[in-house]
């Protein structure tokens, strides 16, 4: 994560922390996140030098009305203003670390087929804490690729308890 | 030269005293005709008839004419003998032999000696000529000798090439067979690995495509069969798992 990365998560998360809703505004900027990181038209679009700031920044408030608030809305827009939208999913990923880090927390991003419930999530974060020493914060991303079971990763640690990985360790066997 | 050229002027010389004093072998001797004719003339005179009238008388038979007739056939037949051809003249044999006696001397005092030098040098030159042409055998056989061995030595020199050459190029043979034969071990072994890898490689394709397929279906399978249910309780063996660790 370089200083510039870094800088811009802190300005984001002082900003939200400004106006009172920093974990809903880290929230729904994790949700972008997730959408940027997995729609790539909308990530050169927010990043296409071609494409003049201001119709960039209209594309943000498009995507953005009544999904997000105000506040989120013109974070996300004031960082593709300023030209970073190359660097937009790193900002994000690093406010929420930040976020978390503010907490003594560490974020576990945990890979799912279907959306965990709030109790699910609880137990889950319970269950990482005793495994890993560190208390986290459960970050869930919608992945269909996994079929089913979980895939948490925190820092640098992966924890695969996925079908996806089963059937990678049969192919492996059956090659 | 000089002692040949005295010699033939003495020669010359000698030839010039020998016509010069000798007379004719036959001018102090009668001739056959002469003789006859003076035994005619001689009986014509002696008789006073003439040898027709004699021949003529003794063909009549007068037997003293015959008788005549025959003495002076017998007078004819006198005169018919020739003188010898071989003796010559006594005057011929007087100056003929001063002659020879002079030009004895003057040879013997002149020609002789220089004829002599000249024999002489020319047995030494025929000697030294001998010698010569001995001495040019000697070298030419030691020149003989020398290219014989010379001759010998090339072919010794030819053979010995030709020996190496035929070495040579049995070595350069067996080079080149051996490098072929390596060359084609070589191509063998490559081939085979080729093969071989090939074979793997087939094999590996073959598995990795019955393990997609196989996977593929499996994927079918759990995807169809996970439903809301059996998902959340995959969620929660791993909260579990995680638990118990």
């Amino acid at each position: 994560m370089s200083d510039t990365t870094t800088r811009y998560a802190e300005s984001l998360l002082a900003a939200a922390r400004a106006e009172g809703n920093a974990d809903q505004v880290v929230g729904e900027l994790f949700e972008f996140g997730r959408v940027l990181e997995t729609n790539d038209q909308l990530r050169e679009a927010l990043s296409d030098p071609s494409t003049p700031i201001v119709n960039r920044m209209q594309a943000v408030d498009d995507l953005l009305a009544g999904q997000a608030s105000r506040v989120t809305s013109s974070l996300i827009a004031m960082v593709v203003g300023v030209g970073r939208g190359g660097q937009l999913g790193e900002i994000i990923r690093a406010t929420v670390e930040l976020n978390a880090a503010s907490r003594d927390q560490r974020v576990a991003y945990v890979r799912s087929a279907i959306d965990l419930d709030a109790d699910q999530q609880q137990r889950l974060a319970a269950a990482l804490r005793e495994s890993t020493g560190d208390d986290v914060e459960v970050r869930v991303i919608l992945d269909p690729s996994v079929l089913g079971g979980l895939v948490t990763e925190i820092g640098d640690d992966v924890i695969d308890g996925s079908v996806r990985r089963r059937l990678n360790q049969m192919r492996e066997s059956l090659s | 030269m000089r002692m040949r050229t005295k010699a033939m002027m003495l020669a010359a010389a000698a030839s010039v005293s020998v016509v010069a004093f000798a007379a004719p072998a036959s001018a102090s001797e009668e001739t056959v005709g002469s003789c006859l004719a003076e035994t005619i003339l001689e009986f014509e005179t002696d008789s006073g008839i003439t040898l027709h009238e004699l021949e003529e008388a003794a063909a009549e038979g007068d037997e003293e004419a015959k008788k005549e007739l025959e003495t002076l056939e017998e007078e004819f037949e006198a005169c018919n003998e020739s003188p010898n051809p071989i003796l010559p003249a006594t005057n011929e044999i007087i100056w003929g032999g001063l002659s020879f006696l002079i030009l004895l001397g003057m040879m013997w005092k002149f020609a002789f000696p220089a004829v002599k030098n000249g024999m002489e040098a020319r047995t030494e030159r025929i000697r030294s000529d001998l010698a010569a042409a001995d001495q040019a055998k000697v070298d030419a056989q030691a020149v003989q000798t020398q290219y014989e061995a010379q001759l010998a030595d090339a072919k010794t020199e030819a053979a010995r090439i030709v020996d190496e050459a035929r070495q040579s190029a049995d070595q350069v043979r067996t080079d080149l067979i051996a490098r072929a034969e390596a060359e084609a071990a070589e191509l063998r072994e490559r081939a085979n690995g080729e093969i071989e890898a090939m074979r793997v490689q087939a094999i590996a394709d073959v598995q990795s495509e019955v393990s997609e397929i196989a996977i593929g279906a499996a994927e079918r399978v759990v995807g169809g069969s996970l439903d809301r249910d059996a998902q959340s309780q995959l969620v929660e063996a791993y909260i579990q798992e995680l638990t118990s660790k």
